[in-house]
């Protein structure tokens, strides 16, 4: 009957324990989903001051991936030429080739490099070798705003 | 000696339990060695193939019946995603496993495919530690397990030909070579 008992409170202890976590993670969704600003990569880059270092949610057209290591991808506005420079954060490791000419939404953080840090980044990108010939993603790839993302979803595959 | 047996005894077992993953992470350092020189790439292999449609084109003449008859030309209709103009002359229809740029001007284009480099793709998701996990564990393991087969290696032989003859005289040369690279690299 004690073991009965003790398995029954236990049940109970666990059932409470597990709905105090389903809240903290409801709660804690709800503050993510608050917190991200979704815009176009447009509106982001018109202003770019503006959304520096808030989490958004953007979506476009994959145009390029890096294919030495997948370190960062290129996201093609609605406007057809505007890009913007993605990096992988948190979880996600690298992006696949297989992105290039889907339509992805990325959420994650918009950052405008410090003076400093985008003069390193101009060198670090010089010292490296690239593709021969300019791309329609060199501005992008050089640029002092990208985007850390830490998740993203194929819209269109 | 009753520990140069042990030495011994350990160097060899370690040498014997961490043969795979030696190989793993030689193989594959070669590869990252030479993927970040920018020589080749280990991680995908890359074909291009070229086709020539049969008249000039401009951006504007270009709509989705053109590209559907670039896509049967090349053979690439059931791989279609979308296309898009990265400038005025050219054009990119992207593909499944691969792209096909085209130079409107002149009609030509180029099928790359793209696909994951075998053998190398596996080696470097272990070298990248992309598994995390228990993973993590087992390659600190080696790392450590290196570390022990490298000081157990110096012991291994005594006299003229060990640390403390020939072998000492190697092993500061192998010491100098990396702390060289650094000072000409890095520090001056």
């Amino acid at each position: 009957m004690q073991r009965v008992l003790l398995l029954l409170f236990s049940v109970v202890i666990l059932g409470s324990c597990n709905q105090a976590t389903q809240k903290d993670s409801a709660e804690s969704q709800r503050s993510e989903v608050e917190e991200i600003v979704s815009a176009t990569i447009e509106e982001v880059l018109a202003q770019p001051a503006e959304y520096d270092g808030k989490q958004v949610a953007i979506s476009g057209m994959v145009t390029h991936v890096c294919k030495h290591g997948g370190q960062k991808c290129f996201v093609v506005a609605d406007d057809g030429e505007t890009q913007i420079r993605i990096v992988p954060s948190g979880d996600i490791d690298e992006f696949k080739v297989d992105l290039e000419g889907s339509t992805v939404a990325f959420k994650g953080m918009f950052r405008v490099m410090t003076v400093v840090e985008a003069e390193e980044h101009i060198e670090d990108h010089d010292s490296q070798e690239h593709h021969d010939h300019e791309m329609a993603h060199t501005e992008a790839e050089k640029a002092d705003y990208f985007i850390e993302a830490v998740s993203f979803k194929e819209i269109t595959q | 000696m009753k520990w140069r047996k042990w030495n011994r005894w350990l160097h060899r077992e370690l040498g014997y339990l961490f043969f795979g993953m030696s190989i793993i992470y030689g193989v594959s350092g070669i590869a990252l060695n030479h993927g970040v020189a920018r020589h080749w790439n280990p991680g995908i292999i890359s074909r291009s193939e070229s086709f020539v449609y049969p008249t000039p084109l401009s951006k504007s003449s270009v709509d989705r019946a053109v590209v559907e008859e670039m896509l049967k030309i090349t053979g690439e209709r059931k791989n279609y995603k979308q296309y898009y103009f990265p400038d005025e002359e050219q054009l990119m229809i992207y593909l499944r496993g691969g792209h096909i740029s085209v130079s409107l001007p002149s009609g030509d284009m180029w099928v790359t495919k793209v696909r994951n480099r075998p053998f190398f793709n596996e080696v470097n998701y272990l070298h990248y530690n992309k598994p995390k996990k228990l993973w993590t564990w087992f390659s600190d393991l080696f790392a450590l397990g290196l570390i022990l087969m490298a000081i157990s290696g110096l012991l291994l032989v005594k006299g003229k030909k060990g640390i403390t003859g020939r072998g000492g005289i190697v092993t500061i040369i192998g010491v100098l070579i990396p702390l060289a690279f650094l000072i000409i690299y890095l520090w001056l």
